[in-house]
């Protein structure tokens, strides 16, 4: 009984110690890596990384007139091998639990992602929870060495805006990484990313006097939306197709939309809230998807010679509107189907979910029947506020 | 024989051998028929000793009683001693017909004692074991030249500090009467709270040398009759030198020596102990101290303040809620900061890992180490506060939060978030009702801190599952110290994490009492045993 004792009261005192703080990283020993970029120069990987300087960034000291992040960038035939290069030139160990933001080049966009991530998801020390874009007329490396005014970390600033921008705005598409992983093993939907795209003359945009204007020369700009086929970038949408695509995935939360009004001139509605309900049914043995989209507004600008008191013209506003809307979306479903012929939508999900026995049969040639594939859209648009006047200030200085 | 044993046993063979000295006074030798003989053998025992007055007087009508006045100067009510045994004895029976009758009785003791004694408490003494208790406990002996019997009169007074405020558990509502160093003040502290016949109290003396009062106080009939017994039975265990405090009591009696969890209860306020007797636990009420022991303690009942039941009940469940969270944050605060930083930066949101990762730049030591050292420092601090003398107090207090908090920051030596962490983990620390399980929750902070710094949040894990396993398996007094929690009794959950309302609260301890459950009668109980 004594010897248990004994030795197990060594055994406590021991383990402690020889275990010694074997995992331990304090945080000044880190790197912490907000943002990563990976391209493809030739067939080798090139990986940069936007690494925080703590005491610039702090709230408290004063700055040391240095920039608040640091990029480093190697090359490498694989990703790992990249990243752990790069330990030649990080004064510290890099630790990339904290990126916010990963951008990929176009020409790794367009030559396949898939194997690429393989490192991200294996690797444990990971969050999935941060937002991938592609980069749009540039490299990775560019986009992530331009500094942004206001926010002091331009992850930041690219997370922030892209996830604003989405609930405000609508044509871009926050994608996390755990979504994305998940789309490209979707087989019954093709995956999307938002372009990030730099304004203005990318080599101004790397020192500190970039953030030290008013009017800063250099912008980072969340653009358009790259379509993927499977794992390969097959072209662009624009703006407004981008916003089509967005309503038909249920993915718009608030937005702007312009109007023209019956007597000329225009007024600026906003959404308030949109559903969209995509429903696949096989209809005589060919599949079909009905797409229901409702969508409140309230009036948010007016720039014409209106009566909005009426219910008649509020009538008349919504049939305009929805007549609009069903405009946006059959154009971007013209270009998706007809151009890229590349189901991002998630038809195929919907056939699945509703036939999955036909599904089956369908799986295979789908890439074939998605361009023929037979869209019944309907869209209902209901103005439900016309903000705090009823009549714009004009008319009323006409009376 | 544990280890432990076998090491205090290893010097004690040596002082066991040496031991003999101290004069031992024999338990049954009567008392002299001799005043003189009676009187020379007390100043023998007691060394002369100069707070022991004797005073011999004559008594009877021609004043050819001798009789003997001993009693301890500063314990003995002087002006008692004055007015109602020296005067009656020399002055107001002169010339009465007691005075006439004390000079032929053979039987004057029991004259004395029925007819001239204006006294309330007299006691007959025999043997010299008791005269010697009560003379230097602050009873007056009379001895009468030709008897072997003395009396005793009860005459114990002696400076008092008084029934101050409570210093150790104060409350904003609530009674602002505490109990103090004369166990007859607390006695009656608690007496006037509970007027019922069935509120008993047994005194008995401990300590060899000391002699000290210690009463043990129960209501017969609520208090558990083995709960009773048993603490009876661990008390007649005791064979000690000395008393001085309800602590010596509390290490003696208490169920397990190796735990850092306080398994008695102590408390200085009498409404306390008053609602503790009233669930059925027994109070023990030592002499000399203001600090009287209940048991048994669950380890709720440290972190229950007594304004719990005095503030409205939502408010109180609230006050509970926040003081098991700063029980918590006063036990993990540092080790989880440790934990989270050098094991788990992942957890922690971006921006605030930034903003603590550009505080800690440039700072020289580990966390690990900085949290150990502020921990350190403040407990040097709290220690020298208690100590030191009280002018000097504001003294301390500039310069620990000065140098500690401010320069250790401005000099880049400690991390302005450890700073916050160690500071508000310490005045978690004393959420805490009860001072002795704050200490316990201090202590533990340390090895948390340890296993944090190896294991990381892992470690801390395995250190709460290892206390809780340790906290399941203590006992006070044969009950689970962790109940109503583990055994997990309903019932009783209406007084834990919450309190319910007062007409709520209609049972008592189920663990602690077996008989006499019912507290309230209300609508409710009387629905309820109708059986509706």
């Amino acid at each position: 009984m004594r010897r248990v004792m004994v030795i197990s009261c060594l055994f406590i005192v021991i383990v402690p110690l020889i275990s010694g703080c074997w995992s331990k990283r304090e945080l000044n020993e880190l790197a912490i890596v907000v943002a990563i970029g990976i391209d493809k120069v030739g067939e080798e990987y090139e990986v940069t990384v936007q690494v925080v300087d703590p005491s610039e960034v702090s709230a408290s000291k004063s700055s040391g007139g240095r920039t608040p992040v640091v990029m480093y960038h190697a090359k490498g035939e694989s990703m790992f091998e990249a990243i752990r290069k790069m330990t030649t030139v990080t004064p510290r160990k890099l630790y990339f639990a904290h990126i916010r933001m990963m951008i990929l080049g176009e020409e790794l966009a367009v030559q396949g992602i898939g194997q690429t991530l393989d490192f991200f998801t294996r690797d444990q020390e990971l969050r999935a929870d941060f937002y991938v874009a592609v980069a749009d007329q540039s490299s990775a490396k560019e986009v992530l060495s331009i500094l942004t005014p206001l926010e002091k970390i331009p992850a930041n600033k690219m997370f922030n805006s892209l996830k604003s921008s989405s609930e405000f705005w609508a044509p871009t598409v926050p994608t996390r990484f755990d979504e994305l992983l998940k789309d490209l093993e979707s087989k019954g939907r093709n995956t999307v990313l938002t372009t990030i795209r730099i304004e203005g003359d990318p080599k101004q945009g790397t020192g500190k006097e970039n953030a030290e204007k008013i009017n800063n020369s250099v912008h980072l700009r969340y653009s358009d939306i790259a379509v993927f086929k499977n794992e390969k970038m097959v072209g662009l949408l624009n703006e407004e197709e981008s916003k089509g695509y967005n309503y038909i995935r249920n993915k718009v939360k608030s937005t702007a939309g312009i109007i023209a009004c019956p007597k000329g001139g225009i007024i600026t509605t906003e959404v308030k809230d949109s559903k969209t309900k995509v429903k696949g049914k096989m209809a005589k043995g060919k599949p079909r998807i009905d797409v229901t989209i409702r969508s409140d507004t309230s009036i948010a600008e007016v720039d014409c010679d209106i009566n909005l008191q009426k219910t008649e013209t509020i009538a008349e506003l919504d049939k305009i509107a929805s007549e609009k809307l069903k405009g946006i979306i059959e154009k971007s479903l013209d270009t998706i189907q007809h151009k890229y012929k590349v189901d991002i939508f998630g038809f195929g999900e919907a056939i699945h979910r509703a036939d999955p026995k036909a599904w089956y049969k369908l799986e295979k040639e789908w890439e074939e029947i998605f361009p023929e594939l037979e869209v019944k859209l309907k869209v209902d648009v209901k103005t439900k506020g016309l903000g705090t006047v009823m009549n714009s200030l004009p008319k009323k200085q006409k009376e | 024989m544990n280890f432990f044993e076998k090491w205090v046993s290893k010097s004690f063979k040596e002082s066991f051998e040496r031991d003999s000295e101290q004069q031992q006074i024999e338990p049954e030798i009567p008392l002299h028929t001799s005043l003189q003989d009676n009187i020379r053998d007390i100043k023998k025992t007691l060394g002369n000793s100069t707070d022991i007055v004797i005073r011999e007087v004559r008594i009877g009508k021609s004043g050819d009683q001798l009789i003997g006045i001993v009693y301890t100067d500063g314990l003995a009510d002087k002006s008692a001693i004055t007015d109602f045994i020296m005067e009656t004895l020399m002055l107001n029976i002169k010339g009465t017909r007691l005075d006439k009758k004390i000079q032929s009785s053979t039987n004057i003791l029991q004259l004395l004692k029925d007819y001239a004694l204006t006294i309330g408490d007299i006691k007959d003494v025999s043997d010299f074991k008791t005269l010697y208790n009560s003379v230097l406990s602050g009873e007056t002996l009379i001895l009468i030249d030709g008897h072997a019997e003395g009396l005793l009169a009860s005459t114990r007074s002696w400076q008092d500090r008084g029934v101050t405020e409570p210093s150790a558990e104060s409350v904003v509502r609530g009674p602002r009467e505490s109990f103090s160093e004369t166990m007859r003040t607390n006695t009656s502290l608690i007496r006037r709270k509970i007027k019922d016949p069935n509120l008993w109290l047994e005194t008995r003396q401990i300590g060899r040398v000391t002699q000290t009062d210690v009463a043990i106080m129960f209501i017969k009939g609520i208090a558990s009759d083995k709960i009773v017994d048993e603490v009876r039975a661990r008390l007649d265990r005791i064979d000690i030198d000395g008393i001085l405090e309800s602590g010596y009591i509390e290490e003696l009696i208490q169920d397990d020596t190796f735990t850092p969890f306080p398994t008695v209860f102590n408390t200085e306020r009498p409404d306390v102990v008053a609602a503790e007797l009233l669930e059925g636990k027994v109070a023990i009420l030592i002499d000399g101290t203001p600090f009287v022991l209940v048991v048994p303690a669950l380890l709720i009942s440290f972190i229950h303040s007594p304004e719990d039941y005095y503030q409205r009940a939502d408010i109180s469940s609230l006050v509970r809620i926040l003081r098991y969270i700063g029980a918590f944050i006063s036990l993990l605060g540092p080790s989880l900061y440790v934990a989270l930083t050098t094991f788990h930066p992942q957890m922690l949101p971006t921006a605030m890992l930034i903003s603590i990762a550009s505080q800690r730049e440039g700072v020289p030591f580990p966390a690990f180490l900085e949290a150990m050292l502020m921990e350190l420092a403040f407990e040097i601090l709290r220690e020298a506060g208690l100590r030191m003398p009280r002018t000097i107090g504001t003294a301390l207090s500039v310069v620990g939060t000065l140098v500690i908090g401010q320069a250790a920051v401005e000099a880049g030596l400690v991390s302005a978030v450890m700073v916050i962490v160690v500071s508000l983990t310490a005045i978690s620390g004393f959420v805490f009702p009860s001072y002795s399980m704050s200490s316990t929750i201090r202590m533990l902070r340390f090895p948390m801190i340890g296993l944090a710094a190896t294991f990381g949040l892992f470690g801390i894990i395995v250190g709460l599952i290892a206390l809780i396993l340790h906290l399941c398996s203590l006992r006070t007094f044969g009950v689970p110290y962790m109940s109503p929690f583990a055994p997990l009794i309903l019932t009783d959950q209406k007084d834990t994490i919450l309190r319910f309302p007062r007409w709520a609260l209609l049972s008592r301890p189920r663990l602690i009492n077996e008989k006499n459950m019912i507290r309230v009668e209300n609508e409710l109980t009387q629905k309820l045993k109708r059986g509706e």
